[in-house]
């Protein structure tokens, strides 16, 4: 049990920055994903904390621990591989031991929490296989219980379910869940995928460029998003966001208007709000935003995704099920005035709309 | 229409795989025929040996050659000479090559020096071996290990070092770093690590390394014409070629010392074929 810290840490490969100055302090007992991109240096982070990257300044902390200069073996961290990295000239039962065997545990001991963890995952009856006689979810199930059969202080997950099949994927994704609960250990985990995000974390850290964008609970981090990248980042279908200017209040770009910008004034501005906060009126109605005609038509099954043609660009929202249009008909748009967010292009910030006093 | 179609790419299938095998047939013939011609003219009189048409199999079998090697000459002399020149040549060269191939392969260098460390190991290999001997001769006989097997050791070791490493450090370049990461956070050292993953793993990269280096020493022939003199030292292709002399050449003699000498190396390669089988990394990454 414990709690892990950056204080300023910075990596660099060469010239290439791939964390810039980063402070992030993960609380006792929580679940904190790294989400991001390819190549924004949150396997990085994480690796930082195995040991397996050295930060080019700053520390790191368990506990109150520096552990900057302290061997991986000494860390107690245990780490689940995105490629599983499953010893493959050994035996499940030997993978799993291996932390173990490292640490002189008894051998009567060393059986029997084997046995406790793989009967947990679910490979009791394959302790004797290799690694190449599993499939890709025992597989995975083997890396999870090497990392589980001893209680490390911190856990650490690189992509772990990437490689899996989706349906598996959803399964393991409730299982880590519950693990997590029931073990009560601090666990990073990395994922570029933001669904894994939303429904594992206790607290997310969208990192972009080497930087935190946004660190925030799930709800605050969709609900909430403080710069223009998290806001694109996040959500599915993404959130619209539409360039324009923001002047004396008013937003304005091609064939969309919106009032109520409070007296923020951005040359360089973008709208951003999502899909399911844009609603369908008739092109007669009062209080619409736009009219504009339809682009496409998508029934997903629980609702209908419809994209407008605004501009140059398409406006995506999440309509009912039941929804009937057809491609090039008008149709008016609403816009949740209190679910717009508006962002400066240049800094990518988000300058609230302020109201008006 | 179809049909014919159907036929004719059958019949050029039938034909491409008749060539495959004509072509492997040649070459068989091509490297077998010596080896057997060697192991023919072993077991025959000397007579036959030069009989005009050539006596393709021997007609009056004799194992006199042998006799004469294996007995009356020092021909198992040499062979154990050799044998033991090649067995600790591999073994110093195999042990070190790896571990500077797994420094090479996995051990950050500041600027470019890893290429330029690997790079400056391989190019001890470019100037031919005859370049050396003078060097060596004088540095052996200021050491008195003339006529001495550790002299010859010591030699082909430091000719063999340099492919020993460079082979195992492709080779652990091809392993994931993965594995070996998993065992540093597993709680592992770093030694640890390459002790108990990354070596078995490379056992094919070694089993190969190893014939190499074995076959390298056991035909090496200039170096140790020059370095040994006695009995006590020399090895068996010095041994065989020893008995190429002034007013004859003992034809029965070397084809019965040169057939035996093929031996060890063919049954040390049945011995580690099998870890020589690749994919033995298979199943550590990726579903």
């Amino acid at each position: 049990m414990a709690s892990v810290k950056f204080d300023n840490v910075t990596k660099k490969f060469g010239d290439f920055v791939a964390v810039a100055d980063v402070n992030l302090e993960i609380r006792d007992k929580e679940f904190l994903v790294l989400l991001g991109p390819s190549g924004c240096g949150k396997t990085t982070t994480m690796r930082m904390v195995a040991g397996l990257e050295e930060p080019t300044s700053g520390d790191i902390y368990i506990d109150s621990d520096r552990i900057n200069d302290v061997l991986p073996k000494y860390r107690d961290v245990a780490m689940v591989f995105q490629s599983y990295a499953l010893y493959p000239h050994l035996t499940v039962e030997d993978n799993i031991g291996y932390p173990l065997k490292i640490r002189k545990v008894p051998p009567d001991e060393y059986k029997r929490r084997i046995l406790e963890v793989a009967r947990r995952v679910e490979l009791d009856t394959m302790l004797k296989r290799l690694p190449k006689e599993l499939s890709g979810g025992q597989r995975q199930r083997v890396a999870l219980a090497r990392a589980i059969v001893r209680t490390p202080r911190v856990f650490l997950m690189d992509e772990p379910l990437s490689n899996l099949d989706a349906k598996l994927r959803t399964q393991m994704r409730a299982e880590l869940k519950h693990l997590q609960h029931e073990l009560q250990v601090t666990t990073i985990y990395v994922t570029h995928d933001q669904i894994e995000a939303m429904t594992l974390a206790h607290r997310v850290a969208v990192m972009n460029r080497g930087v935190i964008e946004q660190l925030g609970t799930p709800r605050e981090i969709y609900n909430d998003p403080r710069t223009l990248f998290v806001a694109g980042f996040i959500g599915s279908p993404s959130m619209n966001l539409i360039p324009g200017e923001a002047k004396d209040g008013v937003f304005a770009s091609a064939g969309l208007r919106v009032e109520g910008a409070g007296h923020v004034n951005v040359r360089l501005a973008v709208l951003g709000v999502r899909p399911e906060d844009v609603h369908v009126a008739g092109p007669e109605d009062k209080d619409i935003n736009l009219v504009a005609p339809i682009y496409s038509v998508e029934l997903t099954g629980e609702n209908t995704l419809v994209n407008l043609q605004l501009g140059g660009q398409l406006l995506t929202l999440r309509a009912d099920k039941n929804f009937a249009g057809a491609i090039d008909q008008r149709v008016g748009v609403r816009i949740a005035e209190d679910r717009m967010f508006l962002f400066d292009a240049e800094t990518e910030q988000r300058v609230d709309f302020q109201p008006d006093s | 229409m179809a049909t014919t179609l159907r036929t004719r790419s059958r019949s050029r299938e039938t034909l491409l795989r008749l060539s495959a095998y004509a072509t492997i047939l040649l070459a068989l013939v091509l490297t077998l025929f010596p080896v057997y011609w060697i192991a023919a003219n072993s077991f025959k009189f000397d007579i036959d040996i030069f009989a005009v048409p050539p006596e393709w199999v021997p007609r009056n079998p004799t194992l006199k050659h042998y006799d004469q090697a294996f007995i009356e000459r020092p021909f198992l002399r040499y062979a154990l000479n050799s044998f033991l020149v090649a067995i600790g040549t591999t073994a110093i060269a195999v042990t070190f090559g790896t571990m500077a191939g797994y420094a090479l392969a996995r051990f950050s260098y500041p600027w470019q020096w890893r290429k330029h460390v690997s790079f400056w190991i391989l190019s001890t290999r470019m100037m031919p071996p005859i370049v050396s001997i003078i060097p060596l001769y004088l540095a052996f006989n200021y050491f008195d290990m003339l006529n001495t097997k550790s002299a010859l050791i010591i030699a082909y070791t430091a000719f063999n070092l340099p492919f020993a490493t460079w082979m195992m450090k492709s080779y652990f370049q091809d392993l994931p770093v993965e594995l070996e990461e998993a065992a540093i956070v597993d709680g592992d050292t770093r030694w640890g690590a390459f002790l108990h993953v990354a070596l078995p793993l490379a056992r094919p990269g070694l089993a190969a390394t190893a014939i190499f280096c074995l076959i390298i020493s056991w035909n090496e022939f200039l170096l140790s014409l020059v370095i040994t003199l006695t009995e006590q030292s020399q090895t068996l292709p010095i041994g065989i070629a020893g008995r190429v002399t002034q007013y004859t050449t003992y034809w029965g003699e070397i084809s019965a010392a040169g057939f035996m000498a093929c031996i060890p190396i063919v049954i040390f390669a049945f011995i580690v074929q099998k870890h020589l089988v690749r994919g033995l990394s298979l199943g550590a990454v990726k579903g």
